[in-house]
């Protein structure tokens, strides 16, 4: 009970005397040692000395211990409560565990306690809200902080958000003007080729991520849009070359085999096409385009039995994909299943209105002798067509070919 | 699944040796059962060689009834009895409880990444990469066929001693025996029991010295002990004596020594005896005990070393197979996912029939769950989901079914039954590095970064090459500061 009695207080020089020290070995990253001394010094003090229970905070929780960091930045904040680096340390902590609500209610904390001209507090708050999923606000709170203080990553965050909300335009302005004041983000570059490749413009999306690459020359996510860029354009030699790159980082990525296969698929290697395709769909059984992909490399090969079988297993796997109807329908005519071929046209054609899907059927329609019907479709494909533009019209000469056919077929001259 | 065939092969080499023993001229015509038949002594060799042990062995004994010392017929009935009994112990190798408490040839407890089995997926040890190549209950690559010593885990993780306690099916063929020597002594007096008349030769009373004199008959004598009666004492005392009787240059001799040494345990006498028959003559049986004796030595380098010397091995297995026309749910169940990859959809399906027919127990999960592929892989989520099902309640303890079964929740927008599930797969599984990635990618989605932390850590224990799992953590490393 002695030591109750006279019970020793200590001065602020004393609580403060090895915050130096402990400074010092933090920034220098050598955390044993730092831990060492925190306990230390927390010892001679009665656990009262609020910068060694921050940085130990810190430690714990750099160590991925964040139960711990929260209990000693809690500690740390009773010591002075109106530290406002503290109170955005527990935030932070209780936002890694799950806990936005709580997490939110601290920052509010902190603004009502003055410190409104802060981007962090702004930032986590953003993050908070984006998670507890009340975007508006979670986007008011992101573009407050980055009115105060720009940051790469409150972009980055922002325009995730508008990507969820699939606006892509606006996500694409946000990350311009990330750009803007930081030009050379590898990240940041590389999610805006993402989203021109998203809103179908091909070449700017190809610019960015060639930028990105050249600063980041191994990142696998690049290199696989890139790729499928120049796969685009059938050079299937360069493309190649880049996925070699990716497949020493990801030897294992679905997307990445998928690509390799439809490059020999292009280049007409029909076997090793399959190969690939089959490794992605052993790597990743869910993909639907892969069963699609393979579907198309059996379709091209005459056996159309199997073909319709990976076609049907992409349209169960995801039925929203109107070309896999039509694929099928390919299938099941070549299979002399005219009745559900029909039936497989008329549904990608309820769905989607592409002139390929009318020119296919009504193909169909004549090589079973049903010319009216014919007629019907291809006055159909007819209008779709003069509304397309001249670069889709030109890309596939097959079309083109198969219409002045029909037209001869049919009588529409 | 043991493998139990015959001890065919050293039948074989000395088969000729019995005509060395002394003719049967005593034979009194009139007491004669056999009569108006081929010589009875010619019938009992021929039936040894047809492989018809049990007749062989009534007519064996029938004439040593009648004349006690014919060493042609002991001979006879010596290597029936060793062939109907013999197991092939190149593959029956288990180690007891007792053996893994009691570790007394373990040099630490803790061994050096890379250089011990107790840890198979240790990055230093170049293999297959889980993601492609699919591991077994027991975290080894999956080949097939499971051999009770093939389900083997090492001392030194303390782990594999709790699992070994707390195995979900006791008394099955995933059990671990309390000791070796327990279970050869129990193998040894169920084989005397099923004999009329007791034990054929009473070891006790033997005179080595006298029988290592006669080659041929100490050989039989040598097998007689080891599988039948399980007795390996007496037959290193036996071999002690034959082998220096022939100036040590007999490699058989060293190898049964070597045999023997190890049933006792002796391991460091054992690899000097194979070691030292190699020398005289390269078999392919030696190389692959000598291997066994690395194993349980936990020195996997050494192992490997010996499986790369010793030439054909996998060959000799495969003709093996084919010779015994084995058929077994295991077998279909493989030619079921040859159809299937090959995209036989109507064969793979009855072959998968053919193998849930003949499926035992232990193998019926591993079917439902490969049926539940080919569902999969024909878009057929509803049929994927009821065989996973099946997968799990057929075996309560297959993490990949329950992992799958969880992915498959998620589809559906069941998060909480995903995560739960992938919990569930990830204890039943330990080797197995997909369930705590994906529970800690379903984690970092839901926000909770502590946890996801910890589960990241678990996968990349399993596999530390993954790179999906190390982004992840790279990820998190950068939230938390």
């Amino acid at each position: 009970m002695a030591s109750v009695l006279k019970k020793q207080t200590f001065s602020k020089e004393q609580r403060q005397k090895r915050n130096y020290l402990i400074h010092w070995l933090y920034i220098r990253k050598e955390y044993d040692e730092c831990l060492e001394l925190i306990d230390d010094t927390l010892k001679k003090v009665d656990q009262l000395a609020e910068y060694p229970l921050f940085i130990k905070g810190l430690i714990t929780r750099h160590q991925g211990k964040i139960h711990e960091s929260l209990s000693l930045f809690q500690q740390a904040g009773q010591i002075n409560p109106r530290n406002v680096e503290t109170i955005k340390q527990i935030s932070r902590s209780l936002f890694l565990l799950g806990r936005h609500k709580a997490a939110s209610e601290v920052l509010d904390e902190a603004i009502r306690l003055g410190f409104t001209e802060d981007w962090e507090i702004w930032h986590n708050k953003g993050m908070c809200l984006s998670q507890l999923k009340r975007l508006e606000d979670a986007k008011d709170a992101l573009m407050r902080a980055n009115s105060i203080q720009r940051h790469d990553c409150t972009f980055i965050q922002l325009g995730q958000i508008l990507t969820q909300e699939e606006k892509y335009q606006e996500a694409i302005d946000v990350y311009l003007e990330a750009l803007e004041f930081s030009p050379e983000n590898p990240e940041l570059l590389t999610t805006v080729g993402l989203l021109y490749l998203r809103t179908g413009e091909n070449f700017r999306a190809f610019d960015f991520l060639g930028n990105s690459l050249t600063h980041d020359p191994r990142n696998s996510k690049t290199i696989l849009a890139a790729g499928s860029i120049i796969q685009d354009h059938s050079d299937m030699d360069v493309a190649l070359v880049k996925y070699r790159v990716a497949a020493v980082q990801t030897p294992n990525s679905a997307q990445l085999w998928n690509n390799i296969g439809m490059c020999f698929f292009g280049k007409q290697r029909h076997v090793a096409a399959i190969a690939c395709l089959k490794k992605a769909l052993y790597l990743d059984p869910f993909e639907w385009i892969i069963s699609y992909n393979l579907g198309l490399v059996h379709l091209h090969t005459e056996q159309y039995a199997s073909a319709f079988h990976y076609f049907s297993s992409s349209i169960n796997l995801k039925p929203d994909f109107p070309s896999s109807y039509m694929q099928l329908a390919i299938a099941l005519s070549r299979l002399d299943d005219y009745d559900n071929a029909c039936a497989a046209y008329e549904k990608a054609i309820e769905m989607d209105s592409d002139f390929l899907f009318h020119l296919n059927y009504a193909v169909m329609l004549v090589n079973n002798g049903q010319v009216d019907k014919a007629r019907e479709q291809f006055d159909q494909f007819e209008a779709l067509y003069a509304e397309a533009d001249e670069e889709t019209k030109n890309s596939d000469k097959d079309v083109g070919v198969m219409r002045s056919l029909l037209m001869n077929v049919l009588g529409r001259n | 699944m043991a493998a139990r065939g015959r001890l065919d092969t050293a039948a074989r080499q000395f088969a000729g040796d019995a005509k060395t023993a002394t003719l049967s001229d005593k034979w009194h015509a009139d007491s004669n059962p056999f009569q108006g038949l081929v010589d009875p002594v010619h019938l009992a060799l021929s039936r040894l060689r047809r492989r018809n042990y049990d007749k062989c062995i009534d007519v064996a004994t029938e004439l040593l009834g009648r004349h006690g010392v014919d060493q042609q017929v002991w001979w006879i009935k010596c290597r029936a009895l060793t062939n109907k009994n013999g197991i092939v112990d190149t593959e029956f190798d288990e180690e007891g409880l007792a053996e893994l408490l009691l570790d007394e040839n373990a040099t630490a407890q803790v061994p050096r990444p890379g250089t011990s089995l107790s840890r198979p997926q240790s990055s230093t040890v170049s293999g297959p990469s889980p993601a492609v190549r699919p591991m077994t209950n027991n975290g080894r690559p999956l080949s097939g066929f499971s051999r009770p010593g093939s389900g083997l885990t090492k001392p030194g993780t303390g782990m594999s001693l709790e699992r070994a306690m707390t195995s979900s099916r006791v008394g099955t063929a995933m059990t671990r025996p309390v000791t070796t020597s327990g279970r050869f002594v129990r193998l040894g007096t169920a084989s005397l029991q099923s004999e009329p008349g007791g034990a054929f030769v009473n070891l006790e009373k033997l005179n080595m010295q006298k029988y290592a004199e006669r080659p041929s008959l100490a050989k039989a004598l040598c097998d007689y002990m080891l599988s039948v009666e399980h007795n390996p004492r007496k037959a290193v005392e036996l071999g002690a004596a034959a082998t220096s009787a022939v100036n040590f240059a007999d490699w058989w001799w060293k190898m049964k020594l070597g045999r023997g040494y190890y049933q006792l345990g002796l391991l460091r006498e054992a690899e000097l005896q194979y070691l030292s028959s190699l020398k005289l003559q390269e078999m392919v049986c030696t190389y692959l005990q000598l291997a066994n004796v690395y194993l349980r030595l936990d020195q996997p380098r050494n192992a490997l070393d010996v499986y790369k010397q010793s030439p054909e091995v996998a060959l000799r297995y495969y003709r093996r197979l084919l010779q015994m026309g084995v058929s077994s749910s295991a077998l279909w169940n493989n030619l079921g996912l040859c159809c299937f990859y090959a995209g036989l959809y109507d064969m793979s399906l009855t072959c998968f029939e053919q193998a849930l027919i003949s499926a035992e127990d232990d193998t019926l999960g591993d079917i439902w769950y490969n049926i539940s592929h080919i569902a999969i892989g024909i878009g057929d989520l509803g049929l994927a989901y009821q065989t996973l099902k099946v997968a799990v309640a057929a075996d309560p303890n297959h993490a990949e079914a329950t992992n799958n079964l969880a992915i498959l929740e998620l589809r559906k927008g069941n998060v909480e039954l995903a995560r739960s599930g992938f919990k569930e797969a990830g204890k039943q599984g330990p080797h197995a590095f997909e369930p705590p990635f994906n529970s800690a990618l379903l984690a970092y989605k839901l926000g909770d970064a502590q946890e996801s932390f910890q589960l990241v850590q678990q996968a990349l224990l399993c596999y530390p090459d993954h790179v999906e799992s190390k982004e992840l953590l790279e990820q998190l490393k950068q939230k938390f500061n």
